[in-house]
């Protein structure tokens, strides 16, 4: 039984790859045993573009994580993400049978088939089908239809889906080493599991993962999950636009956009300088601050505005009681939920895996906040499955458990 | 120039005639000399001045005069400045055979009580009676202590200004500043007092050391003098690999620099720099190329650095300048005209205390001129007019040493200084970029394109917002 809780979240960044081991408790906690880690190579803007130099990466980061947790990994949840992924949605529609008035699982899942019978592109592939809300006979707001009496059942899903060769290249990836893959989620959608409780996902909140390579959002309102998508602008992009705009190598402005950057503008001297040491103990180079922090500032400003604009093609962004999280390793930048909640005009604030136990230091790295929400989603998974397993029957995965 | 040096490179010659007087007035100024004290000053004699004998009992200053015997009987002034002064004149002639023979004296009173108030003013005038120069060192009371007390303040500053050659004004709410809300109050007054004292020892230093580029008491005057002015004083001491930079930011982050923004708008600014022997002729020039981006063009730099031993690893930059109150332009006040001015109560004295002063104005700007400008242009005429008639023409180098930092060839005479926010905005020409648009390290990857944008390409190229 004990075996069975364990629970590996692998998330391939394109900075870093991440593993976190977790344990999930009976009384529905989970407590973190280990993270592992690697820098990330082969990976841009969220995809796998190196298959060879990636896997070895993942290797890596798996080691360190057996090491660390001294377990031995036999599954993993992965978290996928890319420009690909793209989400909706959709409204299914079925009739409850004559032969019973009563709706029960199968008429849940025959809803659901119906709400994929969308038209998606011909090579992608759905990745989550995340239920809302249910209507029976045109009473909205049903949380839970089983056992209830109605003849006609809707359901409201929002819908992911993305290229089905690329979310393979991934799973391929790990389970080349040999791993098998539990299950393929949608990062924010995984950090969203940690970062926000029930009660804010009610209130209606939306969560920016701003990672390595992609910018990732999932949009909460009435507890369901309205708005999702992935902008492929993320943490490498402000490097590189440092790294060019200073004239510096990468490296160096890796380590200065997290060492000294900020968001802030005019907050700095006239004239303030930041002092670029170099190791060989030469005379470093002098970059000034404002300049520095123009550049980060630009970039994230204009990054927050296009998903501003996206996310303004639904009306839901009126509906956040509980404001933004913002999450991910940009997030350490300094004054980034000022910055959007300048430019969205809505509170935000930069945020980090909450309702964990076990290793502090990981679950406060908003680095880490999607690799250990996998966690958080393999064990409601895991639940609904052995809930599910005791009527014999096993259907869509995250169904209820999950929303 | 070898005159010059000769003049200035046997200071321990001097010592006796250079004597530096610091005179502690009231309870503050008496907690600000103990700190000055306890800190270390080799080259000064410390006196406390009160009327208080309890607390002249407890200060550790070697000379302690008290004062008002008759009028306050060993009490305080009781907040009265009146009685200060009545004090401070009943005990005129002890006070005066004190100060004998200074060069230099500093008055450091708490204003805004009975004793710093009354009688700080009045030991300033004695000390200038008796030729010595007179730099007054006033705190302001707390807004929170009322506005009876910060009324009677500023008279007592109004009345220091004018008889004292220059005044370094510490304000206690902008001390706050510093202190972290939480620190005892102890410590906000430990670090007012410390404030001073490092002030004090910075400027002990400025004409004491032996410099290679020496400042004399003339810089320091034009640099502190303005009417109304508020002080601006920073400094900073560091001995770490970066230490010239890390000196310079400490001393921008002193709370009378106002983090360094103050200092675009003031005049003059005194800048020392001393260090052990291993100094470098690359760390000065770190120095002052990074305040050269904190100063406009036309702010003068007045510019002095010494070497020496005692400091070991370590190097310390000194920031003083004022700046006029109210926006009101001060004008470069020529050192004679400024002293005309504030001394006209003891005329006759006058004379003594100018004349060292005086000599050594003349000779220190040419040997300014020489390492900080390049500008063939603008050193030749500032040297063939200094000799002539020095004092007057103290007038005239001061429009052309101001580009000293503004690699401009010869705007100069046109300009009148207080235009400066036009000559700042000057002629700035646009720079094309003529290098094409890249995209850097996503050169081989999948475009991202949104909205007709490729987002791999830097924002600030994009949207033409100039970097640098």
């Amino acid at each position: 039984m004990a075996s069975s809780n364990l629970m590996v979240g692998l998330e391939i960044g394109t900075s870093k790859i991440c593993v976190v081991v977790g344990e999930g408790k009976p009384d529905g906690t989970i407590k973190i045993l280990g993270v592992g880690q690697a820098p990330s190579r082969g990976v841009r803007k969220g995809e796998i573009v190196d298959f060879e130099t990636a896997m070895k990466c993942v290797h890596e980061a798996v080691v360190d994580a057996e090491e660390k947790s001294d377990i031995m990994i036999r599954s993993v949840y992965i978290g996928i993400t890319g420009a690909h992924i793209q989400s909706f949605n959709n409204r299914g529609c079925v009739r409850v049978s004559e032969d019973h008035e009563e709706i029960d699982e199968q008429d849940i899942e025959d809803v659901k088939i119906n709400a994929r019978e969308v038209s998606i592109p011909a090579p992608n592939a759905f990745l989550h089908s995340i239920i809302q809300h249910y209507h029976v006979d045109g009473q909205d707001g049903v949380l839970n239809p089983i056992g209830m009496l109605g003849q006609k059942l809707e359901a409201d899903f929002h819908i992911i889906h993305g290229v089905r060769t690329r979310i393979q290249n991934t799973i391929r990836c790990v389970k080349e080493l040999p791993l098998d893959v539990e299950d393929v989620v949608f990062t924010p959608f995984a950090a969203a599991q940690v970062v926000l409780t029930q009660h804010q996902k009610n209130l209606g909140a939306l969560v920016i993962d701003v990672g390595g390579g992609t910018t990732d959002y999932v949009l909460y309102v009435d507890g369901a999950v309205k708005q999702s998508g992935v902008l492929a602008v993320g943490g490498d992009h402000i490097t590189n636009d440092i790294s060019m705009g200073l004239r510096i190598p990468m490296t160096r402005a890796e380590k200065l956009k997290v060492e000294e950057g900020s968001t802030v503008l005019g907050n700095c001297l006239p004239g303030e300088t930041v002092l670029l040491k170099d190791d060989s103990g030469f005379a470093g180079k002098e970059v000034e601050r404002e300049t520095l922090n123009t550049i980060i500032h630009m970039r994230l400003r204009e990054t927050f505005e296009l998903l501003k604009r996206r996310l303004e093609d639904e009306p839901f962004l009126d509906y956040l009681g509980e404001g933004i999280f913002i999450t991910g390793g940009c997030s350490q930048l300094n004054g980034i939920d000022h910055l959007a909640e300048d430019v969205f005009g809505i509170p935000a604030r930069a945020s980090h895996a909450r309702t964990m136990s076990g290793l502090t230091s990981a679950f406060e790295n908003p680095q880490f906040s999607a690799a250990i929400g996998l966690i958080k989603y393999a064990q409601a998974v895991q639940g609904d499955r052995q809930q599910r397993g005791r009527f014999g029957r096993f259907i869509g995965k995250f169904f209820n458990g999950m929303r | 120039m070898i005159q010059l040096s000769r003049n200035y490179s046997l200071p321990e010659k001097k010592e006796d005639d250079l004597a530096i007087k610091i005179v502690g007035v009231g309870g503050a100024g008496a907690n600000a000399l103990d700190r000055i004290v306890l800190d270390g000053m080799e080259h000064a004699e410390m006196i406390v001045v009160n009327t208080d004998v309890q607390s002249l009992a407890s200060s550790v200053a070697t000379q302690k005069v008290q004062i008002g015997r008759v009028a306050t009987r060993g009490l305080g002034a009781g907040g009265d400045p009146e009685l200060g002064f009545n004090a401070a004149q009943e005990s005129a002639d002890e006070l005066r055979e004190t100060l004998q023979g200074a060069r230099m004296v500093f008055v450091c009173a708490g204003l805004g009580g009975g004793t710093g108030s009354g009688a700080a003013p009045c030991i300033a005038q004695m000390a200038r009676e008796s030729g010595a120069l007179v730099l007054a060192f006033a705190t302001l009371p707390f807004a929170f202590e009322g506005k009876r007390r910060t009324a009677q303040a500023m008279e007592a500053l109004r009345e220091l200004q004018r008889v004292s050659d220059a005044v370094v004004c510490f304000e206690n709410d902008r001390m706050g500043d510093i202190v972290l809300p939480k620190a005892g109050i102890h410590q906000a007054f430990a670090v007012a007092d410390t404030t001073i004292s490092q002030s004090v020892r910075a400027i002990v230093n400025v004409v004491r050391r032996p410099g290679l580029i020496q400042i004399g008491f003339d810089e320091l005057l034009s640099a502190l003098r303005s009417q109304n002015s508020r002080c601006l004083f920073g400094f900073g001491e560091s001995d770490s690999d970066n230490r010239a930079h890390e000196a310079l930011a400490l001393a921008l982050k002193n709370p009378l620099m106002d983090r360094g923004k103050m200092l675009t708008d003031a005049r003059h600014i005194l800048v020392q720099i001393s260090g052990g022997p291993g100094m470098t002729l690359t760390e000065v020039e770190i120095v002052m190329r990074e305040l050269g981006r904190h100063v406009e063009d036309h702010t003068q730099i007045l510019f002095g650095t010494s070497v020496d031993g005692k400091m070991g690893n370590r190097l310390s930059v000194t920031l003083i300048s004022s700046l006029s109150a109210e926006g009101e332009v001060a004008p470069a006040l020529p050192l004679r005209a400024a002293k005309e001015i504030a001394s006209e109560p003891p005329p006759p004295i006058e004379p003594v205390a100018i004349q060292p002063v005086t000599e050594d104005a003349t000779p220190v700007v040419p040997m300014m001129e020489a390492p900080a400008t390049e500008l063939e242009e603008i050193a030749p005429p500032a040297a063939e007019i200094a000799p002539p008639a020095p004092v007057r023409k103290e007038r005239k180098p001061v429009p052309p040493r101001e580009p000293q930092i503004a690699p401009v060839p010869a705007p100069l005479p046109v300009k009148p200084p207080p235009a400066k926010k036009e000559n700042f905005f000057q002629a700035r020409q646009e720079v094309m970029q003529f290098e094409p648009i890249t995209r850097g390290r996503f050169e081989k990857s999948e475009p991202t394109i949104v909205e007709g944008q490729d987002l791999d390409v830097p924002t600030y190229l994009r949207k033409n917002v100039r970097v640098k």
